[in-house]
Parts: C-alpha cells; structure tokens; sequence
C-alpha cells in the first residue's frame, strides 16, 4: 500500500484547535457542568487543625436544616478500600476519606453534607460542629534531615569538591507552590443500575477508573470514568483526591447523582500542591571552568501518611559532563495536605537550583555562563553510559545567544540600562524526560465519508484533540473537518495519562497503527465487495489517498472510501493500533531519553520605586519534531508565563499558628496576569528524535517551565547584586541594599 | 431516573426575580444566597459561564449586566431583578462565532478553555470600554482575567485584531 505525501503537509503545521468553536463559544462541557434529574450537591467540611483527633462531631444543627439529605462521615460513609495494586492503580493520597478520626493536616476532610442545593449544602456544611483533641504539629518551612539515600553517584565527589581551586556550595529553597488551575476540583458521581458513572476533572480516566473500583470495592467493569473536557490540571488532577470518593458514596448511598465542586480554599487544602525543597549544591570547577565535582544533596516535604517523593535529582546527573558527581536526597514529613507532582515534577526545582548554582559557578569563574555550559557538555548521558536519543543543548544554547543579542552583555552588575531603567540579563539551560506510555487505540472509517479515532486518553488543554486529528489527516490524506476524535472516557480502548509531556508521544504509533489497518481493510473491502469495481483485484496493487482508493497511479476515477462500506453493506470499518511504553520503556535501556532547551531572561529593575518586571525572554527547544507549532507554542510560552510566577509570586505559605495553607485564593497566592507577560520569543530546532517514534516527537507540556526561574534570578542577580536562592524573589530581598 | 424536584425549600425562602437572559426573559424562584452564577450555571443550566473562585479574584464567571462586565460569582442573583444578563451563549455559537470568538481559535487564545468564556466576555466589554491602542493598554483592562495557562500573549492578539479591523 502506498502512502502519498500532500503537498502542503498537515505535520508541523499551524492549524487551529479542533476544539477551539466549542471552547470559545462556552460549548465545551467540562466536569462540573454535567447535569441529572435528581441532582444533589455535596460540600466537604475541613478541618480546622492540623494535628489531632476528633472528639466529637455533631450534625444535629445541620440535619434540621432545609434541603439535607445526608451528613456523610467516619461513622457512616460505609466501606472504602486502599488500593493494593499501585502499579496500576496510582494514587498519592492513599488513605479512603473519613477512614479514621486522626488529622493529620489543616484541611482533611472530616464530613460533608449533601443537599438539595448548593446553597443549603455550604450552610450545613458550616453548622457542622466538630470538636478535636489537638495535637502539636509541624509545619515549618526549615528542613532537616540525617537520612540521606543515594540517587546517582559516579566518581570521588568529595575528594574532588576538596581538591578543586574553585568551588561554590550554596542551598537553594523552592517553595510549596500550589497548582490553582483554572477549573476547581469537581466530581458529578452518578450510581444506576449497581454500576457508578463518574465525571471527574481527571487527567487520566484508565487509572482513575482502577483507583475508583479499588476503593469502592467494585469490579472495574462497574466504574465508567469520563473527562471530556479539563479545565487543566498542570499535575493536581492526575490522580484521585478524597473528595472522588466522598461524592461516589454518597450517590451510591442516597441514590440520586451528586455533584461535588471544591471550593478554592479546598484546592489548597486536599488536592495536592508541589513540596517545599531544599537543595544544597555543591559544584567544584578547575580555573578554566571544567566541572570536576557535582553534588546536590535535597530535602522534600511529604505529608505524615504518604511517601510522595518531588525527584530533584532528575535532570543532574546527564545534564553537564563532571567524573564526579552524587545526588542524595531525604523526606521530611510535615502535617500537610499529601503533595503530588506539579507541572515538571522533581526536575523544575532540581533545575532551578542546578542552573542557578551554574550561574554563581561562571561568575566565580569571571567566565560566561553559556560558555561554562558549552564547554561542560557531555557526549554521552555520564550516568549510564547511554548515548543520548537526540540531544541539542549546544545548539539552543548558541541559538538563543544569537536571538537574544547575548553578546551585548555587559557583565557588570547594574552596567546595563535602558530608558532610566537597569537591565538585567540572564540564562539557564533546561530538560525534561521523553516519557511515553502504553497506549491502544481504535479508528474507524464510516460509511458517510467520516474517520472516527478514539481512545480513553484525554485533552487536559494541551492539544490532544487537534494532534490526533492531524496523525489522522496525515496517514488518510482527510481534511480535518472529516476527522472526529472521541477521548475521555474508559470505555475506549486504554490510553495515557496525561501527563509527564507523554501524551503526544504514546498515541502517535498507536493512531497511525489502527489508521493504516483500517485503511488496509477498506483495500481488501474494495477487492471483495460484490458491486466494487475492485472486485477481485489485488489489494496491495491498490491505494488509500486522499480519502479514495485508485488502482494505480494514472486512475482517474479513484473510489471514495465510503462508496466501498456502503457497497458492502456496512457503517464502517476499523483498525486498532497499540504503542509500548511506560516508566520501564525498554528503549530506555539502550537511550538516554530527554528533551534539552535554553532560556534567556530579561529583567528591568527601578530601584527608586524598587519595581522589577521580567520584560522579554527568549526561548530556544529542542523537542523534537514539531506537530502543531501553534498549540507546541502555546505550551511553551505559557510555561514562561507560570514562569515568571514561579520566579516571582507564587508560595503556598503555612500559617506557623494553626497549620493552615493561608494564602488559599487567587489574592494572596499570586500568578502572573496578563500584566505580568514578557515579551516572548519561542523557537524549536528541528530535529525529529526518530528513536522515540516514527514522527520524531517528543513533549513540550513542561519542559518550558524548566529552568526558567533560573534564567530570571539570575537576570536580577545582574541588575541587582542580590543572589535570590529561596524563590519566589520577594520586593523585600531587593530593598535590603 | 424518577427523582424528585431539585428544589424543596420552603416557600418563604423563595425570592422570585425577573432576570432577561440572552434576550430571555427568566422569572426564577430562588435561594436568596444564590449568587448570579450559579443561579446561571444551576438553574439556567447555562453553564459556559465558569466558576474559578467564587470570590471575584479570578474572572472565569465574568457575563455582562445591563452592557457592563461584572464578575458573577459576587453578585447576588436576588438583586438583578429586571436586569439584563449577557453570557457566553448570548455571544455567538460554534458555527456562528463573534468576531472575537474567531479570533481567539485563529490566534490560539486558550488552552485548556476554561477560563475562556471570562476572558471573551471582559474582551468584548473591553470593545466599548475607553482602552489605549498599545498592547500593555490591553494587558492592564484584561489583569481581572487570569488565565493559569498562561495564553495571555494570544488572548491580546486576538483581542488587539479585532479593535484594528474595528477601526479600519
């Protein structure tokens, strides 16, 4: 079968969303939209200490009140489940709601009223009256720890730290930052007929169908899971909170579909949030700037009950070429809300203190800091010995200097000005893993002209629609209108999380796989089908282009495809497609797997008025092979953008007093606003990673924010002379000179 | 599924209002601690309105009342009797969409889209609002507007190309 090329190809192109009419047109249905007769609204009740017991919790107050229909809570939710198979069934808070009276963080649920309307649901849920056995509890941003593991090691680190003539040991803090996507938790849970139907905000249906069944105790058969539509996630709806399975038993329990919608303040408390790090890094360089010694010794929060892990040491080890190196790091548990992975989980604030210690290294060197990073790279990843798939640093490095006018820098502190304001310039590199999961996936070709693909993976606001939409268009030459992709709900065949930038990688093989099976069965179709005037002709003398088949290539009059399922008698025809992949994807044993960028950050500084704006960066990726340069753009741009969040506003601050996150609303935990966006330039070298697939894609959802806040820190160290080390930089670290 | 009425409070907790939405006119029976948005999502069933806080910080319920944008998750519905409601429905439709509708799908001004319906709502009330022609004018009249994934340089493109075509 042969496979024509369009002249103007669809990959790499920059088409609109698919789904862009509906989400612009308020059409898009997302979780907490969903609509039954019957509806009822539940309202958690959190605690108001974070640490103790409960020594009694009284509802009688708000039973009486209008509309309740239910006070669920430890003495009456009814059975739930821990889940046993965590391989497949992954969940960071793994302790059911209401399992026992212990708090263990400001927030935890400890009841929730449901009722007819949303409004009678928040006021009983006030009138709960609970009372606690309190207990002391720790919060404290100030880790410590003397349980050091080792992660990677190669070499005689210390031996070499000591011996070096230059060296630079510094700790550097990222804070508890809490995701706040747009869309608030919610759960519309509907149980009919012995089996539950849940919409949830998920940025994985498949695995939040096994964690549902575990922890209902139900076969997996009885839990459907639908996510049309996510408000994003950004990591805090990858997996399931207890708030799921508090609006699941309640419907189960009261027989009528209940919606749950976390309030803002919840979002904080019990949704998950990025750990508190605390880095030390310790870097030791001959005078002429080689790196002789690495070491990153880290500390993470975790919650009392979970053993959530924030893997700072991810990207250290391959990022820059030194024969010595170690990276050890240790939990501190804190009485806080279980953290979970945010956006480039563990690499994000390794980076952050990897590319900003660079930076202190080149100045100690009195080098510059691309140069040190140039003359540091490594040929092969150090730390296995593996050849790196497709590895570009160099290149952004040098492409992004040329963009951004590097070579007019002027390394003196507060040397540079322009409109009565100092300039400030800075640079980091970055990277991310090329992750990509197993994935099947099922298309079909239907007898009005259509292509339908579908798999239970979902479009979290990164593209996924629109990116299958094009695999699609591709491989059948089928303008995209004729293309519907249906994602989203586990009973499609199973398909990734979305998550770990791996969406786009794991379906590619996948679709095309089943496309071009179905396109082969409508070629056999067309030589069998009784009224074809294929019939009998050789199927592999035929060809799928542009949605017809042709007998050969002077066929003037090529077949529609659906005039041959209609001539068969039938509404469709359909190939599936499978894809390998996963944490122990075994071409992780031959390749060393990772995307590599290069930021560099422009910040201006008014020292009279001590206002600090980042105002351009200058962005350089090397991704892979691009399949929408708009929507790749869009991620990438907007992870600058929470980039300068992450830079300059956003903690999630624990009141030291009673345990609570405290700034718990869009007020007080700042993100950038439209006022806050740099001018933004954002290339992607070309260089397809054909290891990894047969497009060459890798991911592009958070490799963006990688690094970033290095850049810009670094930026303020040049217009400033103030090193920030614990972000976000606050106005009072640049006031005290 | 038989289920019974969503609303069974009691009659003296009523408070019927008028509210025109869209064009149409709605006479609702409500809890008098609804508040516009959810009255609209809730009863309305009108639901690309979006909830994001509920505490007026982050602009995703953003409609327009009597012309002007307001956030609807502070305002009561009870004290809207007789007003007039635009929401994103009231806008245009997916295969009707208004200008600025396009031109947030050419311009690629959302990501996850669910702060989107806010952002087009303050965009178009922006159209008529006294806004400088420079795109930091834009910037500062769309800050109540906050967009997590952060598409913030293509919501003001969409938004500034559609304010040149108006003018030529």
């Amino acid at each position: 079968m042969n496979y024509v090329d369009r002249a103007n190809p669809i990959l790499g192109s920059s088409v609109n969303r698919i789904d862009g009419p509906k989400k612009v047109s308020g059409r898009a249905v997302y979780t907490s939209d969903h609509d039954f007769p019957g509806l009822l609204y539940a309202v958690p009740v959190p605690s108001t200490v974070a640490g103790g017991t409960i020594t009694s919790l009284d509802t009688s107050a708000a039973e009486a009140m209008t509309g309740v229909r239910a006070i669920l809570h430890h003495g009456n939710i009814g059975k739930l489940y821990r889940v046993t198979d965590p391989a497949r069934a992954r969940v960071d808070e793994k302790r059911p709601p209401f399992a026992d009276d212990e708090i263990r963080y400001y927030g935890q649920y400890v009841a929730a009223v449901v009722a007819d309307t949303f409004e009678q649901a928040t006021a009983a849920a006030r009138a709960v009256k609970v009372t606690y056995a309190a207990r002391s509890f720790n919060v404290s941003p100030s880790l410590e720890s003397n349980e050091l593991r080792v992660e990677s090691q190669r070499g005689d680190v210390d031996g070499a730290f000591s011996d070096a003539p230059v060296k630079l040991d510094e700790t550097y803090v990222t804070p508890a930052e809490t995701h706040v996507a747009m869309e608030l938790h919610a759960t519309v849970a509907v149980h009919e007929g012995g089996a539950f139907t849940l919409y949830e905000t998920t940025q994985a249906v498949v695995n939040h169908q096994h964690v549902a069944a575990e922890m209902l105790g139900e076969p997996k058969e009885n839990v459907r899971v639908i996510s049309r539509f996510l408000g994003s996630g950004f990591g805090s709806k990858l997996w399931p909170w207890p708030h799921c399975f508090i609006a699941a038993m309640a419907a189960k329990q009261l027989g009528r579909p209940v919606k749950l919608v976390l309030s803002r303040k919840m979002n904080f408390m019990a949704a998950g949030h990025r750990p508190l790090t605390q880095q030390r890094m310790r870097l030791a360089a001959t005078t002429d700037g080689k790196l002789v010694s690495l070491s990153q010794d880290y500390l993470t929060h975790t919650s009392l009950l979970d053993d959530y892990k924030e893997n700072c040491g991810e990207a250290t080890p391959f990022m820059y070429s030194t024969p010595n190196l170690r990276v050890r790091s240790a939990l501190v548990r804190r009485n806080v809300g279980t953290p979970t992975s945010m956006r480039g989980p563990g690499a994000i604030p390794g980076l952050f203190a990897l590319e900003s210690a660079m930076d202190e290294l080149a100045i100690k060197l009195n080098m510059d800091p691309v140069q040190l990073r140039l003359q540091n790279e490594p040929k092969v990843d150090e730390s296995t010995g593996l050849p790196f798939s497709s590895r570009h640093l160099t290149e952004c490095l040098t492409e992004g200097a040329k963009r951004f006018g590097w070579n007019h820098r002027n390394a003196g502190i507060g040397a540079m000005t322009r409109d009565g304001m100092t300039l400030g310039w800075g640079v980091a590199g970055c990277s991310w893993i090329a992750l990509r999961f197993p994935t099947e996936a099922t298309v079909e070709l239907r007898a009005d002209g259509t292509v339908r693909a579908v798999c239970a993976t979902q479009d979290i606001g990164t593209g996924t629609y629109t990116v299958i939409a094009q695999l699609i268009s591709d491989v059948t030459g089928l303008p995209l209108d004729r293309i519907e992709v249906v994602l989203g709900d586990t009973d499609l065949p199973p398909g990734p999380i979305s998550g770990g930038s791996a969406t786009t990688a794991s379906v590619i093989n996948a679709m095309r796989q089943a496309v071009r099976q179905a396109m082969e069965a409508v070629l056999t179709l067309a030589a069998k089908a009784p009224n074809s005037p294929l019939l009998h002709r050789d199927p592999k003398s035929l060809a799928f282009v542009n949605g017809a088949i042709r007998a050969g290539a002077d066929d003037t009059a090529p077949l529609p495809f659906q005039r041959v399922i209609e001539m068969a008698g039938g509404a469709s025809v359909s190939g599936q497609g499978k894809s390998e992949g996963g944490f122990d994807d075994p071409l992780k044993k031959k390749y060393s797997l990772h995307s590599f960028g290069a930021h560099f950050a422009e910040v201006t500084w008014q020292p009279e008025i001590a206002r600090l704006r980042v105002s351009r960066i200058v962005t350089v990726m090397d991704g892979g092979r691009v399949i929408n340069q708009k929507t790749a753009r869009n991620q990438i741009e907007g992870s600058l953008v929470m980039g300068v969040g992450m830079a300059l506003f956003e903690e999630t601050l624990y009141d030291q007093r009673n345990g609570a996150p405290i700034n718990s609303n869009f007020a007080d935990y700042v993100v950038a606003t439209h006022a806050d966006t740099p001018q933004m330039d954002v290339t992607f070298l070309d260089h397809p990673d054909l290891v990894f697939n047969e497009i060459g894609a890798r991911g592009l959802g958070e490799i963006g924010l990688a690094g970033i806040a290095a850049a810009i820190t670094g930026a303020i160290h040049h217009a400033t002379g103030i090193r920030i080390r614990r972000l976000p930089a606050r106005i009072e670290d640049l006031i005290s000179t | 599924m038989n289920a019974p009425a969503r609303t069974t409070l009691t009659p003296d907790f009523y408070v019927t209002v008028g509210i025109k939405v869209n064009g149409q006119l709605h006479t609702l029976s409500i809890d008098p601690r609804t508040s516009l948005l959810d009255a609209l999502r809730e009863q309305l069933h009108l639901t690309g309105t979006k909830k994001g806080c509920d505490h007026g910080q982050c602009g995703a319920c953003t409609v327009h009342v009597n012309g002007r944008r307001i956030n609807s998750c502070l305002a009561l519905a009870a004290v809207h009797d007789g007003d007039e409601v635009t929401t994103i429905e009231g806008i245009g439709q997916p295969d009707h969409l208004h200008p600025l509708q396009a031109a947030f799908v050419e311009h690629d001004g959302f990501q996850c889209g669910y702060c989107t319906s806010g952002q087009i709502m303050s965009a178009v009330a922006l159209l008529q609002e006294p806004c400088g022609p420079r795109d930091d004018d834009v910037r500062e009249l769309m800050s109540g507007n906050i967009c997590r994934c952060g598409a913030y340089k293509n919501i003001v493109a969409a938004i500034q190309q559609v304010r040149q075509n108006r003018r030529t």
